[in-house]
């Protein structure tokens, strides 16, 4: 058996049924064993949204996803992507084709340091330099994408190991020894006393939920543990998705970009439950302060997130889910119900002072509209941008998903996320919902989605500049837009031809329910466009 | 503060290069760094020396656990551990000062492992204070080159 047959055994031992990548030469003897094997392989157009797709099937199947490169530009190609799972701790197992071993280090060409140049963008890396090593490399990475906090792992692999022969007969682990990783931790008791003493002392609890939620597969134990004691949720734009909009116990995205209600909970809180959320600039603007006036337990599966931002804290480390089943056996007095009542009234008497312009589609209204059409169980894939803002701020979150990369803020990340969703769960509405700008940066996957019969809607938010940065330089830099135009191109009906897709344009509120109607209504992929004001603004 | 690391590593190729890139990534300092293989050759040992306040001191340690190829980490208080550094130096003499430099050494228990016609080259170890004070002692002389192994220590207990 070859280093490459091996790669493909192991592949299918772990129940790996399709690869998105980009082939080259270094790493051609795989592609020959995705030939004779029924694994399906995706081609994407640029290597960059292997990754994003294997982010978006990953989030969805909630188990590592593969992608695949060859070594130099395709796998320099991929770093973004990567960086962008690290930075939202979604498990991909990445393999890089490199340079013959022999060849290491000589710069020949195609050759790209990539365990080095990648070193901060992944939890673990690999080089291989003996094919016997393939089965035992191959289980620690699925091992380490899937355990503890998640997140991509990187195998590069030089040809001529592909290529050469196993010495011993080809045995996938049963299991991982790695003395430097142990992610089963054990929940520590006198921790859990001490959080059930502070939340028994509690009057005004509140808990604010982060992707690692969602990541810990702890949404249902969470949502029971918050009812059985009356305890108010708030989230991040990675927690979107812990539970309902429709939730009387949920009060919204906190953060600069959230809702004030949801800050404002957070300043009226005596005790502050913060889970699978590294609580970073964007979601409270002076961390470490937060614990000067408020009690905080911080749960979390890194034991590196306690005190990284937070102030002092009471720290829990472990398995989330596990966690919260513990906690929901507690006998505790839950929240007074005026507490709630008390939010209620604060989130009912915030006014909405912004305003948008009516010449155009109200940004507000398109995301609101949209999300309470689409299907309860949908995935909303949202970019980054003013699109993403307004999504977080808007969507109407039913039983469905909402995927971003709140954490690097990739542009371009919608649509190859959408499409490696959608690959996962074809029978689930799948909505890409991007800026003009964003669009741009992976509209070549059009070709990628339309070969795999991968049918998600795709939306853009068009105004002609990338809309964010322009309002970033109309708050601080007196309206002097530099960089920022994006003009009138492309034609966007054409491009919808290109790919024979249709295509629908809504430019006014009047238009929203009968265009949104008749986009989500077609059977097949879509496009719309969607132009609002320029001068609108996310504040 | 200072923070006195003793890590068990991996050792493998780009463990050193993970460890360090993980202090020049999150912007800790590392004021030495002292790497050899322990007893068993599949594990190498680091004494690492690094100052900030207590929450980067703190975080050092979880960025630490947190590595793959980490196996262990302990945090070493000076007051229980034996902490020692090794240092070679070429320190300049002239007729006039020779013998003063050479009594030096002897009070100091610096050995003499050359001498050159312009210069002593001298080996010193201990207490990384005590290194500092005799590089102080030496600068009169003229110091020409130095090389110091970084601390390396080791809890008493």
């Amino acid at each position: 058996m070859t280093g490459a047959e091996a790669m493909i055994k192991c592949l299918e031992a772990e129940n790996i049924t399709k690869v998105f990548g980009y082939p080259g030469v270094a790493i051609a003897p795989f592609y020959e064993g995705l030939y004779n094997s029924d694994i399906k392989h995706i081609l994407v157009r640029q290597e960059q949204n292997a990754g994003h797709a294997a982010s978006g099937y990953a989030r969805l199947s909630r188990k590592p996803a593969v992608c695949v490169v060859t070594s130099g530009p395709g796998a320099t190609n991929l770093i973004t992507a990567l960086a962008t799972a690290y930075a939202d701790s979604i498990p991909i197992v990445a393999i890089s084709g490199q340079v013959s071993s022999k060849l290491l280090g000589r710069d020949v060409f195609q050759e790209a340091d990539m365990r080095g140049a990648t070193k901060s963008f992944v939890k673990y890396s690999y080089l291989v330099k003996d094919p016997d090593d393939i089965p035992s490399v191959f289980k620690e990475a699925f091992y380490i994408a899937s355990t503890g906090r998640k997140g991509p792992v990187l195998i590069d692999i030089p040809m001529d190991v592909q290529n050469s022969t196993l010495k011993k007969p080809f045995v996938y682990p049963d299991s991982v020894h790695i003395r430097g990783y142990k992610p089963e931790i054990k929940v520590n008791m006198n921790q859990i006393r001490r959080v059930v003493q502070a939340l028994a002392q509690a009057r005004r609890p509140l808990l604010c939920a982060g992707g690692g939620v969602i990541l810990g597969n702890a949404e249902t134990t969470i949502r029971a543990f918050c009812e059985k004691f009356n305890i108010p949720i708030v989230h991040t734009m990675m927690g979107m998705g812990v539970i309902p909009k429709s939730h009387p116990l949920n009060f919204g995205m906190l953060g600069n970009n959230g809702k004030p209600y949801a800050n404002n909970a957070v300043e009226q809180a005596d005790v502050l439950i913060v889970v699978g959320a590294r609580i970073a600039d964007r979601a409270v603007s002076k961390p470490e302060s937060l614990a000067r006036r408020v009690a905080v337990i911080h749960i979390d599966i890194d034991t590196a997130e306690i005190g990284k931002n937070l102030g002092p804290t009471i720290p829990l480390v472990g398995d989330v889910d596990d966690i919260f089943k513990i906690l929901l056996e507690e006998e505790i007095r839950p929240a007074d119900p005026s507490w709630i009542a008390e939010l209620e009234d604060i989130k009912h008497g915030t006014v909405d002072t912004r305003v948008f312009s009516d010449r155009y589609v109200n940004p507000n209204l398109l995301v609101q509209t949209l999300s309470d059409k689409m299907d309860d169980n949908a995935i909303y894939v949202a970019d980054v941008g003013q699109n993403q803002l307004w999504s977080a701020d808007n969507y109407i979150m039913k039983d469905g998903r909402f995927l971003t990369t709140g954490g690097m803020g990739t542009m371009g990340y919608s649509i190859p996320a959408a499409m490696g969703a959608k690959m996962f769960a074809p029978e689930r509405q799948t909505v890409a919902v991007c800026g003009d700008g964003a669009f741009q940066m992976c509209m070549n996957e059009l070709a990628t989605m339309r070969e795999n019969n991968a049918e998600i809607k795709i939306v853009i938010v068009r105004n002609n500049y990338l809309g964010l940065v322009r309002e970033y330089q109309y708050n601080l830099y007196n309206g002097h837009y530099e960089g920022v135009r994006l003009g009138e191109w492309p034609k966007y009906d054409k491009i919808a031809e290109a790919y024979d897709i249709p295509f629908f344009i809504c430019s006014t509120n009047d238009a929203l329910d009968e265009t949104i109607d008749a986009f989500l209504a077609y059977p097949g992929a879509s496009l719309m466009i969607c132009d609002v004001d320029s001068n609108d603004r996310v504040k | 503060m200072k923070g006195i690391f003793s890590v068990l590593v991996e050792n493998k190729d780009g463990v050193l290069s993970g460890v360090s890139g993980l202090f020049a990534r999150r912007g800790f300092n590392i004021d030495t760094l002292a790497v050899g293989e322990t007893d068993n050759h599949e594990i190498s040992s680091m004494t690492i020396v690094s100052t900030g306040d207590q929450r980067t001191i703190d975080q050092i340690e979880k960025q630490l656990n947190k590595n793959i190829d980490v196996i262990k980490v302990r945090r070493l208080s000076e007051a229980k551990s034996v902490c020692l550094e090794m240092m070679l130096v070429k320190v300049a003499y002239n007729a006039s000062n020779r013998s003063s430099l050479i009594e030096l050494c002897q009070i100091t228990g610096a050995k003499i492992m050359k001498v050159a016609p312009k210069f002593l080259l001298l080996e010193y170890h201990g207490e990384p204070e005590s290194v500092e004070d005799f590089i102080q002692l030496l600068r009169s002389y003229g110091i020409q080159e130095i090389q110091r192994t970084g601390t390396i220590a080791m809890e008493k207990v």
